[in-house]
């Protein structure tokens, strides 16, 4: 275990810790983030080997305080920031991530996977991977997929049709993040600063602690900007905390359960941006084109991929797959392929541990298609002869049914991937990534029926866990939904000109 | 394994490690040999006795004649012979396939450094025990090569030309040795994750190593180390001269 050094960890210790008292707590490590002035009069604890995470125990007033804070320093300085500056810096907080030796990095590398249960190793690729996209040609991406003109968020500017525009984010934005994929919330609170919006996130008891890391390496390249942001952890729905604060922001991300998303959308009383990132469900399309004699090894491995990284938690990834006849393999030694597949992945990077109920929620499925193959030989259950590692559920007949998760997978054979597509229609409004390997004849037309049907992001199999820069995040844009476009139209441009005292 | 004398060599971390462990849960008695890190070491003579077995951490610079001498007496006065010896420890080398140097950046020292850490090494331990192993007509030398030999998928030279010297080594041995009742085998390992060593090694070159692999991954430190345990057992007491690839069939021979 890496563990950076006394010296270099000084710095994110309690800030209310007095010198003295260094040493003896050199392993606290703060698991918020929250403006120079900000105090808590008390602290939870969360042990984690030899570190303690600091968590403040918060009250409605100070988080209305904090509140006003964040939007102030919001006013006095990032207003004022043009966004190709803001791109520069946070490109310039990424790049510092990006350095293995970041001591940020190395602490974000030694403690999620103990918070999380996720394999160090995969928790060490996959955040670099993720914090990748944020670079500045990823953000510049970002904006020009969203604003036909990204300066529109610095001044009005000229439209075709005669007069000007400016679009206006929130002064104020809500954060609720998720703990199901860590770094994501560093996604949402880019977002709210390339808006030149304050931010409070709320970070999750399963993951709080990446939110917090990256607004204290934006405080060593901005302290300004990182004042515009707060990070604080309180458990999620709790009335007295939350109701207040709903009350004061601008707008709202949320990322979680459905049941989450749809808390917080009753509670929003006032006409503001509510982006809701709920439950959804992805699967994988692999046509008979990727199970030739040379490419159904690679086949099997990038679905294995897939369904292995973070163990399913993420939206991306997939809880069924349609495997087609007609290639070298059926899609019953496909399943077969795929089990060995998952074995070897569990001993490269085995899977987090599970609660109880996860454990129970894979028995009970295994048992349930046990029994239905005992009768049915189109039925068959491959699983991880340990524990509940990973499960493997074939069925010879296209269906549809989700999954518990935890590397559990659903692969249903069909004779044309088309046949699988009539039974998606019961969850239209969760459906989202679909990893594809077929041929490029088929590509458009299957995009097509899969997007009828609900889905909204066709990606790569082997490429679904990644989320690439300026995608429309289930189906919507992502920073266009949270602006308001302000315009000042023709004739009030005509009318201020016959006002020019000096007009002819 | 019951009360056989095992000596690992470079035994405090990744692959010797797992293999002073795999001996010391077969109740061997097991001297985990390391050059500097005697924490680590500590650690592994902890494991072992956690599975029953006894060890002993003993500190011997491999490519020195007097140390290793040093210390085979004392395994000699303590336990009295060596049953099995495993050649693991090699000059410090790190598998970046990034900052490798070319054929024609390496100077002859390199190899002579590898050489020195992997053939010398051998030697030294090889020409300690050979009158013991004699006396008792009875021995078990294992040298840990690699699979680089055969399939130079990176080509880290100095490195693997030493350990094809210690492979050639090894056949004269077993040549020589045989009729006193000693075995001499090689274990040629794939790149094996994780250790110390391949850190560095990128995912996508080790992605690479894996999509060529028939096993489909790379080898473990334990995987390593039952093979060791095999060659060492009375199952193989019959096999000499020989090289066991541990790489999921990256290389067949």
């Amino acid at each position: 275990m890496v563990v950076p050094s006394l010296s270099t960890r000084c710095w994110w210790l309690k800030r209310d810790v007095n010198k003295v008292g260094v040493k003896e707590l050199e392993q606290h490590i703060s698991a918020y983030y929250v403006p120079q002035g900000i105090t808590f009069d008390a602290y939870e604890e969360r042990t984690l080997g030899q570190y303690t995470l600091d968590l403040p125990k918060l009250t409605s007033a100070k988080l209305i305080e904090i509140s006003a804070c964040v939007r102030l320093n919001r006013t006095k300085y990032l207003c004022s920031l043009q966004t190709d500056e803001i791109v520069q810096i946070i490109d310039k907080t990424i790049q510092l991530w990006l350095t293995p030796e970041y001591p940020l990095r190395k602490l974000a590398e030694t403690l999620v996977p103990l918070i999380t249960g996720y394999d160090a190793e995969l928790v060490r690729l996959e955040l670099k991977r993720f914090l990748r996209g944020f670079r500045k040609k990823d953000l510049y991406r970002f904006l020009d997929e969203e604003f036909d003109n990204p300066g529109l968020l610095d001044n009005f500017r000229p439209r075709k049709s005669g007069g000007f525009t400016r679009a206006y984010g929130p002064g104020l934005i809500f954060h609720v993040f998720s703990g199901n994929v860590p770094g994501l919330p560093i996604w949402s609170m880019i977002m709210g600063l390339l808006l030149k919006s304050a931010g409070i996130g709320k970070t999750s008891s399963s993951e709080p602690l990446m939110a917090a890391l990256f607004a204290q390496s934006l405080a060593e390249v901005d302290p300004n900007l990182a004042e515009c942001l707060a990070v604080l952890p309180w458990k999620g729905g709790s009335a007295e905390v939350e109701d207040l604060l709903l009350e004061k922001v601008d707008g709202v991300i949320v990322y979680g359960s459905s049941q989450t998303v749809e808390q917080i959308k009753k509670k929003v009383h006032q006409a503001i941006p509510v982006l809701g990132y709920g439950h959804k469900i992805s699967f994988a399309a692999i046509g008979h084109e990727a199970l030739t004699s040379d490419r159904y090894q690679d086949t099997v491995h990038r679905l294995a991929n897939d369904i292995s990284i973070y163990d399913q938690q993420s939206c991306l990834s997939p809880q069924v797959v349609f495997v087609e006849t007609g290639g070298v393999i059926s899609p019953r030694l496909f399943s077969q392929l795929l089990a060995s597949e998952l074995e070897h992945y569990e001993k490269r990077r085995p899977r987090a541990r599970l609660t109880d109920h996860e454990i129970h929620a894979i028995r009970s499925i295994r048992n349930r298609y046990e029994a239905l193959a005992i009768s049915d030989p189109e039925i068959e259950v491959y699983a991880s002869k340990s524990g509940t590692e990973w499960t493997v559920i074939y069925h010879g007949e296209p269906g549809f049914e989700g999954s518990p998760l935890n590397r559990t997978v659903q692969v249903y054979a069909c004779d044309n991937l088309e046949d699988g597509l009539g039974y998606l229609r019961p969850y239209r409004a969760y459906l989202q990534t679909v990893g594809v390997a077929v041929g490029p004849k088929r590509l458009e037309v299957l995009a097509h029926q899969l997007a009828e049907e609900g889905v909204s992001r066709i990606t790569a199999l082997g490429q679904m866990t990644l989320g690439v820069s300026g995608w429309h995040h289930d189906a919507r844009f992502n920073l266009v939904d949270l602006v308001r476009f302000v315009d000042i139209e023709r004739s009030a441009e005509q009318l201020a000109e016959i006002y020019d005292p000096d007009v002819e | 394994m019951q009360d056989k004398v095992v000596l690992v060599t470079g035994a405090s971390r990744g692959i010797g490690k797992a293999i002073a462990k795999h001996f010391g849960s077969r109740q061997a008695i097991v001297i985990v040999n390391y050059l500097q890190n005697s924490k680590c070491a500590e650690e592994v003579v902890r494991d072992i006795e956690a599975f029953g077995g006894q060890g002993v951490a003993l500190q011997a610079d491999v490519t020195k004649e007097a140390a290793v001498n040093l210390m085979l007496e004392q395994i000699v006065d303590s336990f009295g012979t060596v049953d099995v010896l495993v050649n693991n420890a090699l000059c410090h080398y790190t598998f970046n396939p990034k900052q490798r140097k070319t054929a024609w950046e390496l100077e002859w020292q390199d190899y002579q450094t590898q050489i020195d850490g992997s053939l010398k090494g051998t030697f030294n331990t090889c020409k300690a025990a050979m009158p013991l192993m004699k006396r008792q007509n009875f021995g078990r030398v294992i040298n840990m090569v690699t699979n680089l030999i055969d399939f130079p998928i990176v080509p880290y030279h100095d490195y693997t030309t030493a350990k094809a010297a210690v492979l050639g080594y090894s056949h004269n041995l077993a040549k020589e040795l045989g009729p006193f009742g000693i075995t001499v085998n090689c274990v040629a390992p794939g790149l094996t994750y994780p250790t110390d060593s391949s850190r560095d090694t990128q995912e996508d070159v080790r992605e690479a190593i894996i999509r060529l692999t028939p096993l489909g991954r790379l080898a473990g430190p334990e995987d390593i180390a039952g093979t060791v345990s095999f060659l060492a057992s009375e199952e193989a007491s019959f096999i000499t001269g020989q090289t066991i690839h541990v790489d999921g069939g990256l290389t067949m021979t």
